[in-house]
């Protein structure tokens, strides 16, 4: 069987590292766009802080895997033919494919006054991180109170960076979390000397021999050396689109991980999923699910029926004052009943998004103890077999949870 | 291969396991020396015995697939593949927090290492020890069979053996018409007199 890859990030690392496991035999390409060997993603920010090096972030050996396993870095691929099985390389060459795994991921969104020669980045790939590497001096404003952003502005920070966080929301990581988790994490942030300015967006920039002054739409005026956009990403469906496999958001897929073409499979961020939590169709574009999809994707490439449960929308972050763990829908609607419990002497925080008797959503903030049972609970959609308000109030234990199942 | 089973219906809670545990892991390797030491080694298994809660010796399973292995975006966390046990690389931890969020036990704890370096800590299901042929330290001090060192598929046996025989004597019992046994101890030591016989 010939299999090929497109995309070598996490979906297509964890599908092909599943298909060698089971079926060693099997003549397997890795096409990916960037010239580098496989790194994460998630590590950028840490590489701009300095934390890390670049030859640290390779997560892969790719000298490591049998000699019918063929990587070809920095190619790009022009389009599939789903009539002849074959995939065409922007170089003219042309790959024939029994399956396909379509994990192109995802792209930074880019707002309108995204501008390299205005010195203003998005933080995406390796070489977006390259780029921006020489322009950081002494003041950096980040765009976008999301995941990207808070941990760019940490990791900046840690280099002795002054960083400024325009949030066009009311608080911080307002797509995941509620207000009154978003202000704890803002508090926590402006106390380890990052600024924050929320309910503001860039108005203009001007470039000034090099230095860049930012108006914002309040009439504030900052001076920066360059710019981070971490306003979310878009799923790249061109390839698939071009191909003619349905899309909406993302590229469809049935439980089985397939798209609408026979043989062609899909996973990672440019793939929609049925979200547990939301109960519909959804692009969750994180590490853990897509390395997840990608591994159901390589089971059922292998002919082992295994559907996919779906996927829940979890994050954590980590940063010297406070760890944040969050999972499912959190915002208050229809049928979803809130349970919370602030301890300030230990600045802990617990709440919980309960639809009917099903846990949907859960912030834990400095409390990551038992935080992974109740996102796998969610992540299975099991209903809850204790109280909820003891869960918060951190009364109850793993035995009163495991004994009913 | 053999794993550390639970029984949770045992545990009375007497924190035994997770002393015998940090000893192990500290550097001197002596409970007179352990407290001592400049990075104090912290117990891997988790009992949670307060007022109000029930004891469950709670350690890492080495599942397969590992979903805390998966979540992993530095691969510090991996699988030996003689043993199957799942192992932290703590060079490469960057200390992010993700595979908290995915264990379904709740059983990673982040401490400090070597060099002020906080990293992922969890069971190695004493690695070392097994090397040297001897087995895990908590199941080595258990005294009330909480813990077991056995092979997988051996247990399993047994435990499905068990169960078919207290399914034959409930339905038995059924028969006769004298209502089920009223707890799960009664099963067995009926079960016991069986095996006598």
């Amino acid at each position: 069987m010939k299999v090929v890859i497109i995309g070598s990030s996490a979906a297509g690392l964890a599908c092909i590292d599943t298909l060698i496991r089971f079926s060693p035999e099997l003549n397997a390409t890795i096409i990916s766009e960037e010239a580098y060997a496989p790194y994460c993603r998630c590590l950028l920010t840490y590489y701009l802080g300095g934390i890390l090096k670049e030859k640290q972030m390779v997560i892969r050996d790719i000298t490591s895997y049998p000699p019918n396993t063929a990587f070809l870095f920095g190619e790009r691929v022009d389009r599939i033919n789903t009539k002849n099985k074959s995939v065409m390389l922007a170089g003219g060459k042309e790959i024939p494919y029994d399956k396909l795994l379509i994990a192109t991921g995802s792209n930074a969104a880019k707002p309108k006054y995204y501008d390299e020669t205005k010195k203003t980045f998005t933080l995406r790939y390796m070489s977006d991180a390259k780029k921006i590497e020489p322009h950081i001096g002494s003041r950096v404003i980040v765009l976008g109170g999301g995941f990207v952003g808070i941990k760019a502005a940490f990791g900046l920070m840690q280099r002795n960076v002054g960083v400024t966080i325009v949030i066009s929301s009311g608080y911080p990581l307002s797509m995941i979390v509620d207000e009154k988790t978003g202000s704890f994490i803002g508090k926590d942030l402006r106390g380890m000397g990052i600024d924050i300015r929320t309910e503001e967006d860039v108005a203009e920039i001007k470039t000034n021999n090099g230095a860049l002054r930012v108006s914002l739409s309040s009439g504030f005026e900052l001076d920066s050396d360059a710019i981070i956009v971490g306003k979310g990403v878009k799923p790249r469906v061109e390839l698939a689109k071009q191909a003619g496999i349905n899309t909406d958001l993302g590229i469809t897929v049935n439980e089985f991980m397939e798209t609408s073409a026979e043989g062609i499979y899909a996973a990672g961020d440019c793939c929609e999923t049925m979200d547990i939590a939301r109960k519909r169709f959804w692009v969750n574009a994180i590490w853990p699910v897509a390395v997840e999809q990608g591994y159901y994707a390589a089971l059922n490439m292998l002919r082992m029926q295994a559907p996919y449960y779906g996927s829940v929308g979890m994050n954590s972050m980590k940063t010297r004052a406070f760890h944040l763990i969050t999972a499912g829908v959190l915002k208050g609607g229809e049928g979803i009943s809130l349970f919370e419990k602030y301890i300030p002497s230990k600045n802990q925080f617990r709440k919980l998004a309960m639809r009917d008797n099903v846990p949907v959503g859960m912030a834990f903030y400095n409390n990551p103890e038992e935080a992974g049972v109740i996102v796998n609970l969610i992540k299975k959609g099991t209903p809850l077999t204790v109280d909820p308000a003891k869960i918060v109030n951190n009364e109850v234990s793993m035995m009163d949870i495991l004994r009913p199942l | 291969m053999k794993v550390v089973v639970v029984r949770p219906e045992r545990c009375v809670g007497c924190l035994q396991c997770r002393f015998a545990c940090s000893v192990v892991h500290s550097e001197s390797k002596s409970p007179f020396t352990a407290p001592y030491e400049s990075i104090l080694s912290k117990p891997r298994i988790h009992v949670g015995v307060t007022t109000g809660k029930e004891p469950f010796p709670n350690k890492c399973r080495h599942c397969n697939p590992a979903p805390c292995e998966m979540a992993c975006i530095t691969k510090a966390i991996f699988r030996d593949e003689s043993t199957g046990i799942v192992l932290i690389n703590s060079d490469r931890c960057i200390n992010c927090g993700m595979c908290a969020m995915a264990c379904p036990f709740g059983v990673i704890r982040y401490h400090v290492y070597v060099d002020r370096r906080t990293s992922a800590h969890k069971c190695d299901q004493c690695f070392a020890r097994q090397k040297e042929g001897k087995i895990p330290a908590c199941v080595e001090v258990c005294k009330v069979g909480a813990l077991v060192f056995e092979d997988y598929n051996k247990m399993m046996d047994k435990a499905t053996d068990q169960l078919a025989s207290l399914v034959y004597l409930g339905i038995r019992e059924k028969e006769r018409e004298k209502g089920p046994y009223p707890t799960l101890i009664a099963y067995k030591n009926t079960l016991q007199e069986i095996k006598r016989r």
